[in-house]
């Protein structure tokens, strides 16, 4: 045969030899995907790190320490306080402003706001660049597809100009153009798993944040009372 | 105040370095699991061709091929027993020198013959006194002893050069070996070209058969124009596909006449699948084939 097609078919020729576009897409996935690896592992230190700080948090608020020298402890040692003694530390302050003699439900109001303002930014922290990775779980299939389609096409374009079409000259063309779509599923699969268990994660712990603020808000009126 | 100051301070995340290295890692172990894990091909495989092989008479020619090489094996296993009674003669040779001991022997017995010299000289000695005897004595016996070292020295040249010859001997029925094996590698590697040759020629005989067979083929289609003045000749160049089908029918040299280059096409199309030899090695003789249909025949 005069036209055996010997190409050859090694990984990084079949990228080298790929259309500008194709590569492009490539170049873009991988990109999205060291980033969406990036932030998994970030968010997972961090989640980590405050289910940790949560858990020690709560043992100690519930063994009963003194709560004026619990908040004097968290507002001193600041850098290492998680996101609950944060919570904490701002009702707690909000509530020892009022005099002893003034409205308790004003006062119990304005807790709870200053509360809720902060665990509003603590949501919002442990929640940030989860949507990095929904979006890129959702698109860079997509944008992989947008290669692979490219792919075949110009290596289908290419086979109209020859007169005995077989399937060596499509295969490598169709090789490359797969290559796009297994970045992008690369790309996506651990950035949807990762989207989910940290969504869970972070849902477990505002829900704890939640019910701590309120448990808080009641200790605290009885004080008031009391 | 206390809150601002516990809001900046919050976003100190942990680890974001490792966080990195580690997203790093991962992409490098996915690099080397495509580049080394997966078998990419690096030749596409050579589809149904493997299989034909197998099946064609190829292998029966190749039987004869290999047939040969054993006869070429047992023709120059008789030639290097040839050489082997050569070296066999150097041992004779080696058995000469044995009976050339004697002959030193000879050589010592030769001292007695130029004793009576000595003896003639020896007679004069009683005339003469007694001290210049045993002086002369001393002096013979020395001169004695001086003839005996050289005849030695000369047995042991001759030792030497009949050593050199054997030696010689030796090489040269050693070149004789090695001329003889060279003599048998060319007669085998002639026989092989010639084997080759023949396969050659049965190639070639098979392609100029089956080139006839198509011409015949074409020619049993045409529909001849009648009349044509003359014997024009129309030349067409004709790409097959594996099997006998025409790809492409191209006219390189007309005729001179319509009706004659059409009605070749024609046949040229209605004789499809041309006959090919059933070895598809051979087919790349046919892929282009340039046909000539003359007129006449």
């Amino acid at each position: 045969m005069s036209t055996t097609v010997t190409q050859d078919m090694s990984f990084l020729y079949l990228i080298a030899s790929a259309s500008v576009l194709v590569q492009l897409v490539m170049l873009v996935l991988v990109l999205i995907s060291f980033f969406s690896w990036w932030f998994i592992f970030r968010k997972h230190f961090v989640i980590r790190n405050e289910i940790r700080k949560t858990d020690d948090f709560e043992d100690i608020f519930w063994r009963g320490v003194d709560l004026n020298a619990l908040h004097q402890r968290i507002t001193s040692a600041r850098y290492d306080s998680g996101s609950l003694e944060r919570i904490f530390a701002a009702g707690f302050g909000e509530f020892n402003k009022h005099a002893a003699g003034s409205d308790l439900d004003a006062v119990m109001e304005s807790t709870r706001r200053a509360m809720r303002a902060t665990y509003q930014r603590e949501m919002d922290y442990l929640e940030s660049h989860l949507s990095f990775l929904a979006t890129v779980g959702s698109v860079s299939p997509y944008i992989g597809l947008l290669g692979t389609v490219w792919g075949i096409m110009n290596s289908f374009r290419s086979l109209a100009n020859v007169t005995q079409a077989t399937i060596a000259h499509v295969a490598p063309g169709i090789a490359e153009a797969l290559i796009a779509t297994a970045m992008g599923l690369f790309a996506a699969i651990p950035a949807v798993v990762a989207y989910n268990r940290y969504a869970s994660s972070t849902d477990q712990l505002a829900t704890r944040f939640e019910s701590f603020m309120e448990e808080l808000s009641n200790v605290l009126q009885r004080r008031a009372a009391g | 105040m206390s809150v601002t100051a516990l809001r900046n301070s919050s976003y100190s995340e942990p680890r974001i370095l490792l966080a990195g290295v580690l997203a790093g890692l991962v992409h490098l172990v996915f690099i080397a699991l495509l580049i080394f894990g997966l078998n990419w091909k690096d030749h596409p495989p050579e589809g149904m061709m493997v299989e034909i092989w197998t099946e064609l008479p190829k292998p029966i020619q190749e039987p004869v091929k290999t047939q040969p090489p054993p006869k070429q094996q047992t023709k120059p296993a008789p030639e290097p027993l040839k050489p082997k009674p050569e070296p066999e003669p150097p041992k004779p040779e080696s058995v000469k020198p044995e009976p050339a001991k004697p002959a030193p022997r000879q050589a010592a017995v030769t001292p007695p013959v130029k004793k009576p010299d000595i003896t003639m000289q020896q007679k004069p000695e009683p005339i003469k006194e007694i001290k210049p005897d045993l002086e002369q004595q001393k002096k013979k016996e020395q001169e004695r002893l001086k003839e005996l070292e050289k005849q030695k020295e000369l047995e042991k040249k001759k030792e030497l050069e009949k050593q050199k010859e054997l030696e010689k001997q030796k090489e040269l029925a050693a070149q004789r070996q090695r001329e003889q094996a060279a003599k048998a590698q060319r007669e085998a590697e002639a026989q092989r070209a010639a084997q080759q040759a023949a396969a050659r020629n049965l190639v070639t005989n098979e392609i100029s058969k089956y080139k006839a067979l198509i011409l015949a083929k074409i020619r049993s289609r045409i529909v001849m124009p009648p009349d044509l003045p003359g014997n024009p000749i129309a030349e067409f160049s004709v790409t097959l596909l594996p099997g006998g089908d025409i790809l492409d029918v191209r006219l390189t040299k007309s005729s001179g006449h319509a009706v004659f280059d059409n009605a070749v096409e024609r046949a040229i199309f209605l004789s499809k699948p041309l006959p090919l030899p059933p070895d598809p090695a051979l087919f790349h003789e046919f892929r282009n084939l340039n046909i000539t249909v003359h007129y006449r025949e």
